[in-house]
């Protein structure tokens, strides 16, 4: 692309875009669109509606838990994307013998035993804090991403550290692909639960039956964080060539 | 003007948007491409949860001490969805550079361009 | 059942995260799951359809939330398309079994099956949401599987191809989000309906104006309208034959049918003129609907052909939207059902054949049509359908949008309908000339066996559907017209 045409584009997209946003109501300012109607309501009625005091939450997981559902089928497919992609390289097909002469397969190198001390004394820890994310979601900043996304962290540190590879992975193949469809299985249950018990998809009972809300919101997060902490191992393994 | 003025924040994120916009078009190594479109998608997931501020608001999450206006909860959501999204892409988008590579030996777009 | 619409989505959906569990011993169990699950969403979409022809659009409120509180599902006129959707994907899917049992190791294929579920999935949400946030992640969902799907067991150049259009998808994207943040920063409600009562009542027109306009801008891009089109022709011809299918014939409609979804939000409102925005989308309809015939008509790859003329054929879209009159928006509506017909129809035919004989272009393929009689029947009628030759299902469309031009006074866009025409005509001519009339240039020619009958017979089924659809008359012109009514400059 020459320079004329990526300066004409950036122009083109630069100036509309600076006037448009000079429209818009003043970021901060009360009485903004953006706190009149919906937010407004979800401020004033959240709590008590969805039962989340993290309105976030609620918002992701009851309002407009759909969203959340598409969104973690977007991360099933970046993992099914990641696995049908990429193909073994040369040397590692099973049945070639271990002619290593020809292809570049980055030796990952041995692990310190300083870094592994390391890892395995903090892994808990990581862990339990992972944990309380997800658990303390509803109430507190957090929720299943956050904690899946640690959870995710630690379990490829985990991975490098005891660095079995192909042979003996982190997490067995069959659980890990149960596993990786943890998080749309457990929206298709509490959805099914939700039409038992409301008459709509993805409904939430209200507050008589309060602690079955929050177990199910419970069960969403952790399904989430689950799902997403073993995709993330998934995606890890596959990009390093296991 | 004054308009950009009072929204200098949104105006500042635009101005990510084309720097990240840039750096996509300009760019010939792939992974540098991957990097513009990130910084563009940064800088929209910024833009939306600006719009969703109030003035001297706190967090959205109501407990039984905390007054005061609170900010939008829905942008957060929306930029919840938005990132794993961006993060979906991303992995991918890796995959495929790494794929590209072992089968073309290069990452770079204008050499790509002759092994066609 | 009130489920139907919201399951609709969600059972292909689930259904394709699963299909990796469940083959993993036996990966033959992938397809004969994936195609229950395609029936499933087939008979659902039927289902709706007639709802809807009985009773008018309908919504479901899911979670029961009240409409902008929660998320909205919508189901009108348009949606029926969904039926279109399903029997493509399940076409595609039976045609899938022979071929990529060649072309991938047992062990992905449960993975190649599950992306096409999600792609579906994904199709299928796209089409019955009210939400314009739950359009973007559906719109998403789409993407991603897309990319994969097109570097999945592609050519050489599939990776390459796939990065390309993941750079365009992604970018065109983050602008759609863009324009979402804003609209959402005017109006503080992300329910389509909604905004578009509010917008009514906005003052500002500069943030209206570019809401639209980057909508139009990143939706066009996903539809690889030109000149936003370099990214299509690769990642349709290099990825395998189903994938192309579903792409050229599915995935592509998703920018143009957004336009329809997005446009009614910006009908009342009076500060912003929407008529210089059809000007232009007329003016790169017609633009496209030329470039892309003339690029075609230089190829020697049928699959490229094929690709470019995916190009053209959005163009008659996108030039029926910008006349801004019902006749044309009508034929650009009837026109998106039909040519995925029409494209799955060649594109499978063409991967028949490429499966068959291992050869892609024209020069190659001299003299196929005699030992490959059933699927170059299949690919001729395609091609009379492709030209608009009536009563194939081509010809509906494109007559409308040639009244549409005139009856806007624009008879240049007839024109430019005509030359476009006549150009395809002159182009797939020469595949049947090379096919049927020259004699064979390859020795492997004479040895060439038809098609195995799980491929032969998607072929025949769309062939046939491209001469049924035809027959259909006026009626998919009605179905769709309070649709179009509701479209601003439709009514």
């Amino acid at each position: 692309m020459n320079r004329g045409l990526i300066v004409f584009i950036l122009l083109a997209a630069a100036v509309p875009m600076l006037a448009g946003v000079a429209g818009l109501p003043r970021p901060g300012d009360p009485q903004a669109p953006v706190h009149a109607h919906v937010a407004a309501h979800y401020v004033k009625e959240g709590v008590r509606e969805s039962g989340a005091a993290n309105l976030v939450t609620g918002v992701l997981l009851n309002y407009r838990a759909f969203d959340t559902f598409g969104e973690v089928m977007v991360i099933f497919a970046a993992l099914a994307a990641v696995t049908g992609v990429s193909s073994v390289p040369p040397g590692q097909r099973p049945g070639e013998s271990g002619g290593r002469n020809d292809s570049p397969r980055p030796v990952s190198p041995p692990i310190s035993p300083v870094v592994a001390f390391i890892i395995r004394c903090t892994a808990p820890f990581i862990a339990l804090f992972a944990a309380f994310v997800i658990f303390k979601g509803h109430v507190h900043p957090g929720g299943g991403f956050q904690g899946g996304v640690i959870l995710g962290a630690l379990l490829m540190m985990l991975s490098v550290v005891f660095g079995r590879g192909t042979r003996d992975p982190l997490v067995p193949p069959p659980l890990a692909a149960w596993l990786q469809a943890a998080a749309p299985l457990t929206f298709a249950a509490v959805a099914v639960v939700g039409v038992l018990l409301t008459g709509y998809l993805l409904g939430f009972p209200g507050a008589a039956l309060g602690p079955v809300r929050t177990l199910m919101m419970i069960a969403l997060e952790l399904g989430i964080a689950v799902g997403s902490a073993v995709i993330i191992l998934g995606l890890f393994q596959h990009m390093r060539g296991d | 003007m004054v308009g950009l003025w009072l929204n200098i924040d949104y105006a500042a994120f635009v101005a990510l948007f084309c720097i990240g916009l840039y750096v996509v078009l300009a760019k010939q190594n792939l992974i540098k491409k991957l990097l513009g479109l990130n910084i563009m998608e940064t800088a929209v997931f910024a833009f939306i949860v600006t719009s969703g501020m109030v003035d001297f608001g706190a967090a959205p999450i109501i407990s039984d001490d905390t007054t005061g206006p609170f900010a939008s909860p829905l942008p957060h959501a929306l930029i919840l969805t938005g990132i794993v999204v961006a993060l979906s892409i991303t992995a991918l988008a890796l995959s495929l550079i790494v794929e590209i590579y072992r089968r073309c030996g290069t990452i770079e777009a204008d050499e790509l361009k002759g092994v066609e | 059942m009130e489920l139907w619409l919201p399951l609709a989505a969600a059972v292909p959906l689930v259904a394709g995260a699963l299909t990796p569990a469940i083959a993993r011993r036996h990966p033959g169990l992938a397809r004969p799951w994936a195609l229950a699950v395609a029936a499933w969403v087939l008979a659902a979409a039927v289902q709706l359809t007639r709802r809807v022809v009985l009773e008018g659009p309908f919504s479901y409120p899911l979670g029961g939330w009240a409409r902008p509180y929660g998320i909205e599902l919508r189901f009108d006129e348009f949606s029926a398309v969904a039926v279109v959707i399903a029997m493509v994907a399940g076409l595609v899917l039976v045609y899938s079994g022979p071929y990529m049992r060649l072309a991938l190791r047992a062990t992905r294929l449960p993975w190649y099956y599950s992306l096409l579920l999600i792609n579906l999935g994904g199709l299928v949400g796209f089409v019955t949401t009210g939400d314009l946030f739950n359009l973007f992640v559906f719109m998403e969902i789409v993407s991603v599987s897309s990319y994969a799907l097109v570097a999945v067991a592609g050519g050489r150049i599939a990776p390459l191809a796939a990065f390309k259009y993941l750079m365009a998808g992604a970018v065109s994207s983050a602008l759609i989000l863009f324009c979402i943040g804003v609209l959402h920063a005017l109006t503080g409600t992300l329910n389509m309906a909604d905004i578009a009562a509010r917008l009514a009542t906005a003052e500002a027109p500069a943030p209206i104006l570019l809401a639209l306009a980057g909508l139009t801008a990143g939706l066009l891009v996903k539809s690889a309208l030109f000149p936003m089109h370099a990214w299509l022709p690769d990642a349709h011809a290099s990825a395998p034959s189903p994938v192309s299918a579903m792409l050229s014939a599915l995935v592509v409609k998703v920018g143009v049918f957004g336009l329809l979804r997005v446009y009614p939000m910006f009908a009342a409102v009076d500060v912003v003129r929407l008529a210089p925005m059809y000007e232009i989308l007329a003016w790169l309809g017609a633009l496209s609907i030329v470039a892309g015939a003339l690029l075609a008509l230089f190829q020697q790859d049928i699959k490229l052909m094929l690709a470019y003329s995916t190009i053209s054929n959005i163009g008659y879209i996108v030039l029926g939207i910008g006349l801004a009159n019902e006749l044309g928006m009508t034929g650009a509506g009837i026109h998106i059902a039909n040519h995925a017909i029409i494209k799955a129809t060649l594109f499978l035919a063409a991967g028949a054949i490429i499966h068959q004989t291992g050869r892609r272009t024209l020069h190659a393929l001299r003299g196929v049509g005699h030992v490959m009689p059933w699927t170059c029947l299949a690919l001729a009628v395609g091609v009379f359908s492709i030209v608009g030759l009536p009563p194939t299902v081509g010809f509906p469309g494109k007559w409308y949008l040639a009244l549409g031009a005139l009856e806007a006074g624009r008879p240049g866009f007839a024109v430019v309908l005509l030359a476009g025409a006549v150009l395809i005509f002159v182009y797939y001519i020469r595949i049947l000339n090379a096919f049927y009339f020259r004699s064979p240039s390859e020795v492997g020619m004479l040895s060439v066996r038809e098609a195995p009958v799980a491929m032969l017979l998607p072929v025949l089924v769309l062939a046939a559907l491209c001469l049924a659809g035809g027959l259909l008359g006026r009626w998919p012109a009605m179905l769709i017209g309070p649709a179009i009514a509701r479209l601003p400059g439709g009514g």
